[in-house]
């Protein structure tokens, strides 16, 4: 509440009290829907396994790490979490440095087939992965990508790269031409006027698109299932048989499974906040 | 840039690296769609397969990954997975893949199991695994709700119907539960319990007056099942919430709930109905695709698999049952001990009528599934008329039967041809 005293002369207190009650109270529900499952989700992993099958559910964990301790010590767990690290770290740096270059070309240059671009840019979402596995499977054994890091990445920056051009895109256009022109006019050529005037007003607008690419080859689980066997993801390595585990292993395997991405969308949350405008705090 | 571009030639060095570490690894890969759950697979690891002499990595999938890599591989011409294990209806698909067992010792492996894994050729194409079964769970608070005169292990339908009443009535809410959840195994309470049981057939009586009874009591039973049932998939949490006191469900679906509370629980046989005590003996198999690394190793993996000792730690795995004539030590986990009971009852009774896995449908095997699921959502959840849903699904089957050109199986009496549906 602190905050809205400090904007109370914002938008939100002119349009009288009752709007602001319906803002305030949107905030909450909003938060709450993102807020209670996590919530409920860290109870039951941190409940013993009888506790987690009763009913009424405790509103406070037993800290029991019963559960958690069973995917500390489940063999591979460890490695499939360092080689979903690796997967998402290629993934990022394949898709901005494809999608960026992409992105300030949509923004800067007239072509012929602009607007075809931008659509079929799109259309690599358009068809599902489980079709396009196995002949991706089959190209990928032929030419030995099959069952690495690096074959994985190129597949999920084909996932994220829409989401990196069409970003990038708009960061590029909301930087006037004439910053750059000016630099032009003082003696830089295009890659040094890019480099001094425009890539430090993107770069947090450039790191969040690349955590976006992060956060999709993270949740991807069908590819990763089917191109990867010995170096499998942690999401294709337990979501294979967690929705047929007991609840207290589907609770604690969930939170497994969420907790290093919350981390890290919290450790970069700055990034993220700038992309949409809020200023840093 | 340059520091960009430095990333990118690491990034592209660490997946040839990791490329040269996979190739050069000598594990046999077992690629398997069952023991999934979480702690049957760490069991298999450390229990089972640390045995073998060789090493193993055994890795889990859902049926979807697990075909569409096996058929990458088989297009491919070459792979890594050494030794499947899955369903008797998935590895019927790939049956011109897999290479022929006939050289590995089966002594003491159940022969109609054996049979069955021919896939209808003269090739021994998979080798049976284990086996499982479907029974029917009871908290032990639902037994004073019994029906006078019932027996429990010699229950019929009926009974059933008035036990499931009963409950309903004295407790104010519906304490059957049945397994309809998108992931329940429904199908196979249709296929192998209720039509065996009314119809003595799976597949010819699909349309019969004896088939409309049979779908009106269910619909009966239905009205005191848990409304919740369309979400359920694995009984065993139901009755371990007590959401549910009684339930029908795979033997490996319910041991969670054996094992966490051995006394609060009851295993038993199915229920019977007018043609016999109707059941299906799930097998589950193992196989070597022909595109195995190194085919030796791949067999003597699966020699490792039928040992007696091996098959009972697999038993403690996975809750599934051997296939070979074993004797079981008293310590065995207590799902183990009860549903063995309950099955052994149920197969040895005078009324059993068997139902088999569906033979000889090759890729077909979810599209005879999906006459049981639809029949059901039309007839039970939607409430449509049962004679034009049967009339419907039964055009659906006949069509379907003849594409694969199938011969009936039991309990339907061995056709000349594809099963006929009447």
């Amino acid at each position: 509440m602190s905050e809205a005293h400090r904007f109370g002369s914002g938008p939100v207190q002119a349009a009288g009290p009752w709007s602001r009650y319906l803002f305030t109270g949107a905030v909450v529900v909003l938060c709450l829907w993102v807020l209670v499952p996590i919530y409920l989700l860290l109870v039951n992993t941190l409940s013993s396994p009888e506790a987690v099958a009763t009913y009424p559910k405790r509103a406070l964990p037993e800290f029991d790490t019963q559960s958690l301790a069973f995917f500390m010590n489940y063999a591979g767990v460890g490695q499939a979490l360092w080689n979903s690290i690796k997967v998402a770290t290629v993934t990022m740096i394949l898709s901005i440095g494809a999608g960026a270059p992409a992105g300030y070309a949509l923004s800067r240059f007239d072509f012929r087939g602009k607007d075809t671009f931008r659509v079929l840019v799109l259309m690599t979402r358009a068809f599902p992965l489980p079709l396009l596995a196995l002949p991706l499977a089959v190209l990928y054994i032929r030419i030995g990508l099959d069952d690495s890091i690096l074959g994985l990445a190129l597949v999920h920056t084909t996932l994220a790269l829409p989401f990196a051009v069409l970003i990038t895109f708009s960061l590029f256009s909301g930087i006037p031409i004439e910053l750059e022109e000016a630099a032009w006019t003082l003696g830089c050529n295009r890659f040094q006027a890019f480099i001094k005037v425009i890539l430090p007003l993107v770069l947090p607008g450039i790191a969040a698109s690349a955590i976006f690419a992060f956060v999709i080859s993270w949740n991807e689980v069908f590819a990763a299932a089917v191109l990867t066997i010995e170096h499998r993801t942690l999401p294709a390595f337990l979501l294979q048989g967690l929705a047929e585990s007991p609840l207290h292993l589907k609770f604690a395997g969930g939170a497994v499974l969420v907790l290093p991405a919350l981390l890290f969308i919290f450790l970069v949350r700055k990034y993220l906040f700038s992309m949409w405008g809020i200023a840093n705090r | 840039m340059i520091i960009k571009k430095n990333t990118l030639a690491a990034a592209l060095a660490t997946g040839i690296t990791l490329l040269a570490a996979g190739a050069a690894s000598a594990e046999v890969l077992f690629w398997s769609t069952q023991a999934r759950p979480v702690e049957e697979a760490q069991a298999m690891r450390d229990q089972v397969l640390s045995g073998f002499s060789g090493d193993v990595d055994f890795q889990p999938s859902e049926n979807g990954p697990w075909l569409t890599r096996v058929d990458a591989e088989t297009q491919a011409g070459s792979g890594k997975i050494g030794v499947l294990g899955s369903l008797h209806g998935n590895l019927i698909s790939l049956s011109d893949n897999l290479a022929d067992m006939s050289d590995i010792g089966v002594d003491g492996v159940n022969s109609a199991f054996l049979e069955l894994g021919k896939l209808g050729t003269d090739q021994q194409k998979y080798i049976p695994w284990m086996q499982a079964t479907y029974i029917m769970a009871a908290n032990k608070k639902a037994l004073e709700h019994l029906p006078e005169g019932a027996d429990i292990n010699a229950l019929s339908y009926d009974q059933l119907i008035e036990w499931a009443k009963t409950m309903a009535e004295k407790t104010g809410s519906p304490k059957f539960g049945f397994p309809a959840g998108p992931k329940g195994l429904k199908h196979r309470f249709f296929q192998g319990y209720m039509y065996p049981s009314y119809t003595n057939s799976m597949v010819t009586k699909f349309r019969s007056p004896e088939a409309e009874l049979a779908w009106n009591k269910f619909k009966e039973l239905w009205s005191y099942t848990n409304p919740g049932s369309p979400n359920f998939s694995f009984m065993q949490e139901q009755l371990l919430t007590e959401e549910v006191w009684v339930a029908f469900d795979h033997t490996a679906r319910l041991a969670d709930a054996f094992n966490t509370r051995p006394d609060d629980f009851v295993a038993f046989p199915a229920p019977a109905g007018p043609t016999g005590r109707g059941f299906m003996p799930v097998v589950v198999g193992i196989a070597v695709p022909d595109t195995a690394p190194d085919m030796a190793e791949s067999k003597a993996l699966v020699s490792y698999l039928l040992e007696p000792a091996t098959q009972i730690e697999t038993l403690r795995a996975t809750n599934f049952f051997p296939v070979v004539d074993v004797e079981l030590p008293d310590d065995m986990p207590a799902a183990v001990r009860m549903s063995g009971a309950a099955i052994a009852t149920m197969s040895g009774s005078a009324d059993a009528n068997p139902g088999l896995l569906p033979v000889g449908l090759g890729d077909l095997g979810g599209k005879f599934n999906a006459v049981y699921v639809d029949s059901f959502e039309r007839i039970v959840l939607a409430g449509q008329d049962v004679r034009t849903v049967l009339d419907d699904q039964a055009d659906a089957l006949r069509k379907l039967m003849e594409e694969a050109g199938a011969p009936c199986w039991a309990p339907d009496v061995a056709s000349e041809g594809a099963c006929p549906v009447d």
